[in-house]
């Protein structure tokens, strides 16, 4: 039986009255390439928060590699790398200094904290602003430097919120590739992206999440079987997404609505 | 084609700004952690009642008293009390920081005429406009009882003085916002801002020194001020009074010519703004300086003793320290602030003069006064994380080693202030008897411990977010500062009664012997605190990510 990485069990988190994430059970195999994918405020990045520790479950419980999450949150901790809404970057230290600052903050020791934030800085092109502060770098340059900060220790799994918004092509293909190099060797990853396009082309196993709730799981091939497209076409990830999410549009105000725009 | 069928009327956008700003402050009050701040808001807003209502009284007094005895020079002084706090208060309340929320508005269609009345409608809504218009109003009641037949003229003055005012200010503030639209500008002037101020402190004494000396000159240069808008509002009146009416037309074109002045500047500079003026918080590039030189931190660590964690933590903080400069340049402020006292209070040095405090008095007072100023900042310790602070929850530790990479930063700072300023106190006022700087250091120890555990669980509590090196819309967490306040009284006067205890019981020796037991106390009761610090951060985590990442 293969391992799992990540596996929830009726996860579930309320804010009031609000059920943002409603008894989902996910199952990710340990080195797939996993998109999580929904509309806005669906729930996605909740769930990313409540798997990455920055929020706590109402409900439900969550094993990442085999282990309790709320009984070992430290041990865990060491095996997953997150770049989490918003990134959370120190935005007072320059690139190497928050790199070096977040190698320690994982226990590595200072001789390969320090090798590995070089490379890291070369391979995401960083490298030739040493001063700049974070707070000075575009948004791109900010999410490249997160993801590096997220891969600092080698993570077993790696949960990336949005992780190619604002990222330009060329990096965005260089990420790619370090990405899935990341898969053939072994590491999870647990991405949410709007960009379906991306999601298509990177991931193997899909899940989609809608009002809380998790409407679709499994391979891309699975889900294409569940949906029938237009003979001798490959039905794409966009219709799989708005075939059990749209609802073939039917949630969509109506365009003639907005006539005075036309 | 867009199918607006009217152009918005000057008058409908002034009020649609307005209507948003109070929708903005509104909104604003509706979560829960701004209620409890309405409470400090609403004890500053009476405070300020008090201090605008206050003088008010005073204006219409001097108003009345000047012109109805004849002292008709006198009111350009109130002209220019006014001038000068109309013109400087906005400076030390929203200084130094970014304000491109006015300039927001240009992606509406505004014509150049309604954005620049718009900017000047910002001006009056300031706090030092309305106080100071309330004040000329008062004082031009007062003139208007003494005598009634200034009435029109006085009006007519005032009226030019308000909006001169108004105009200058915010060509001052629009001047400011471009020099400091970039970070470091804005830091560096934030620090000589600091430093000026803190400089002020030495008018007092140095003038008590050689005042007589520079007098002559400062006299020599009063009479240019004669030609400075206060001055000539001061003399228009009283021209008007004197019934000389070339006088009163001079003075008052003169001030016209100001405001003319004023105007046309200020339209330069909301022209610039109106045409898309580029004042960017990001630093042009910098030229490629090519890889970072390898192993410059590979030597032996100098923290090794502490956790990679808490050794992370503390590096952090200081090079957080060391990049703010508001921060920064605050830790001059406590030897200065004892060499000041000395200059006024201080005991034996020869420049002070009979009203020297002992030794005695002033080791503990001004120890006390140093810890009131430099614990302040740990009641919000997360103030400056930002994003960071989600590091924190994802990173394999615990929390206790958050609080103690800060604390050990905050205490590290703590030292070296003491020490430089025990120094200081030795060379201006002398060491206190050993008993007393022994249960005076112990005292120390006590309460700086005693208040990092009230200071970290305030921290959790009450966070809120603040801007590195901006002095502007940089409130801090309202019940953060009730925490302190009251937790600083609490140890400062549990130190007062036992520091006096040893006069009381003929035991001088008993404080420091008190304070050393508080002292082991307070040190054994941190850390038994940061297990439950820790729990209490996973508790508050959501609101503490969600305050700070806002």
């Amino acid at each position: 039986m293969p391992e799992m990485a990540v596996q929830t069990e009726n996860l579930t988190r309320r804010f009031g009255n609000l059920i943002a994430v409603d008894g989902i059970d996910l199952q990710v195999t340990a080195g797939q390439f996993f998109g999580f994918l929904g509309p806005n405020g669906a729930g996605k990045s909740t769930t990313i928060k409540i798997l990455t520790g920055l929020l706590a479950p109402t409900s439900g419980s969550i094993q990442l590699l085999g282990v309790d999450f709320a009984a070992n949150p430290v041990e865990v901790k060491r095996q997953i790398g997150v770049v989490p809404e918003g990134m959370g970057l120190f935005e007072r230290l320059t690139g190497s200094e928050y790199l070096k600052f977040v190698g320690r903050m994982y226990g590595l020791d200072r001789a390969t904290t320090q090798r590995r934030s070089e490379e890291l800085l070369d391979f995401m092109q960083l490298a030739d602003r040493p001063k700049t502060m974070i707070a000075d770098y575009s948004h791109g340059m900010q999410k490249k430097l997160a993801l590096a900060a997220a891969v600092i220790h080698g993570p077993r799994i790696l949960f990336l919120d949005e992780p190619f918004e604002g990222v330009d092509a060329l990096a965005a293909g260089a990420l790619k590739s370090l990405l899935a190099r990341m898969t053939e060797r072994g590491t999870t990853i647990f991405l949410t992206s709007h960009v379906l396009e991306i999601v298509e082309r990177l991931c193997s196993h899909v899940a989609i999440i809608h009002k809380g709730r998790l409407v679709a799981q499994g391979s891309l091939e699975e889900l294409r079987a569940g949906i029938s497209g237009e003979a001798g076409s490959k039905t794409t990830l966009e219709q799989i997404f708005l075939s059990i999410v749209g609802q073939g549009g039917a949630e969509r105000p109506q365009l003639e609505e907005l006539s005075w725009l036309m | 084609m867009a199918d607006v069928n009217k152009p918005v009327s000057m008058f409908e956008q002034v009020r649609l700004v307005a209507g948003l700003r109070w929708r903005m402050l509104r909104n604003s009050l509706r979560k829960k952690n701004n209620r409890l701040d309405l409470i400090g808001l609403i004890l500053t807003g009476a405070l300020s009642g008090i201090f605008v209502v206050g003088l008010c009284f005073a204006f219409y007094a001097g108003g009345y008293a000047f012109l109805s005895q004849g002292h008709l020079e006198w009111m350009a002084l109130l002209f220019w009390g006014i001038f000068l706090f109309w013109q400087i208060f906005p400076i030390f309340v929203t200084g130094f920081g970014a304000t491109f929320e006015f300039r927001m508005l240009l992606r509406f269609p505004l014509s150049l005429r309604a954005f620049y009345i718009i900017g000047l409608a910002y001006g009056f809504a300031d706090f030092s406009a309305l106080a100071s218009i309330c004040w000329l109003l008062s004082m031009t009641a007062g003139a208007a009882v003494a005598k009634p037949g200034v009435l029109p003229a006085m009006l007519l003055v005032v009226a030019m003085f308000a909006l001169l005012n108004v105009t200058l200010e915010r060509l001052i503030g629009s001047w400011l916002e471009r020099l400091l639209a970039r970070r470091r500008t804005r830091e560096l002037f934030l620090g000589l801002f600091v430093l000026s101020m803190i400089s002020l402190n030495f008018v007092t004494p140095l003038m008590e020194r050689y005042g007589a000396s520079v007098r002559p000159a400062f006299l020599r240069l009063l009479r240019y001020f004669a030609w400075l808008p206060p001055s000539l509002a001061g003399h228009a009146l009283a021209a008007i009074i004197q019934l000389q009416p070339a006088r009163f037309l001079l003075s008052s074109a003169l001030l016209l010519l100001y405001l003319v002045l004023f105007s046309a500047l200020l339209w330069r500079r909301f022209a610039a703004q109106y045409r898309g003026e580029d004042l960017s918080e990001t630093a042009a590039p910098a030229r490629a300086a090519g890889r970072p030189i390898a192993g410059k931190d590979d030597g032996p660590d100098r923290l090794n003793l502490l956790s990679p964690q808490v050794a992370a933590i503390l590096r952090k903080e200081f090079r957080y320290l060391t990049r703010n400069s508001f921060a920064y340049l605050s830790l001059l402020m406590p030897p200065l602030l004892v060499l000041i006292f000395s200059l006024n209070f201080g005991g034996r040095h020869p420049t002070v003069g009979g009203r020297g405090v002992s030794a005695e008095m002033f080791f503990p007072g001004m120890m006390a006064y140093l810890i009131l100023i430099l614990m302040a900042p740990a009641y919000n310790s997360f103030a400056y994380e930002g994003r960071g602070i989600q590091t924190y929850f994802t990173a394999p530790l615990r929390f206790r080693d958050v609080f103690l990479g800060k604390n050990l930063m905050l205490v590290s700072v703590l030292s070296v202030e003491i020490a430089l300023s025990v120094a200081m106190l030795a060379w201006r006022v002398g060491l206190p008897s050993a008993h007393m700087l022994v249960a005076t250091c112990a005292a120390v120890i006590f309460t700086i411990v005693g208040q990092l555990t009230i200071a970290n669980w305030s921290s959790i509590t009450f966070p809120r977010k603040m801007e590195f090196g901006q002095k502007r819309g940089q409130r801090q967490s309202g019940m953060a500062v009730l925490v302190a306040f009251a937790s600083q009284i609490l140890m400062g006067g549990i130190s007062a009664v036992i520091l006096f205890t040893g006069n009381w019981t003929g035991n001088l020796w008993l404080p420091a012997e008190a304070f050393a037991l508080l002292a082991a106390a307070a040190v054994g009761g941190y850390f038994a605190s940061l297990d439950a610090l820790t729990r209490l951060a996973e508790e508050k985590k959501e609101v503490l990510i969600e305050t700070l990442c806002r």
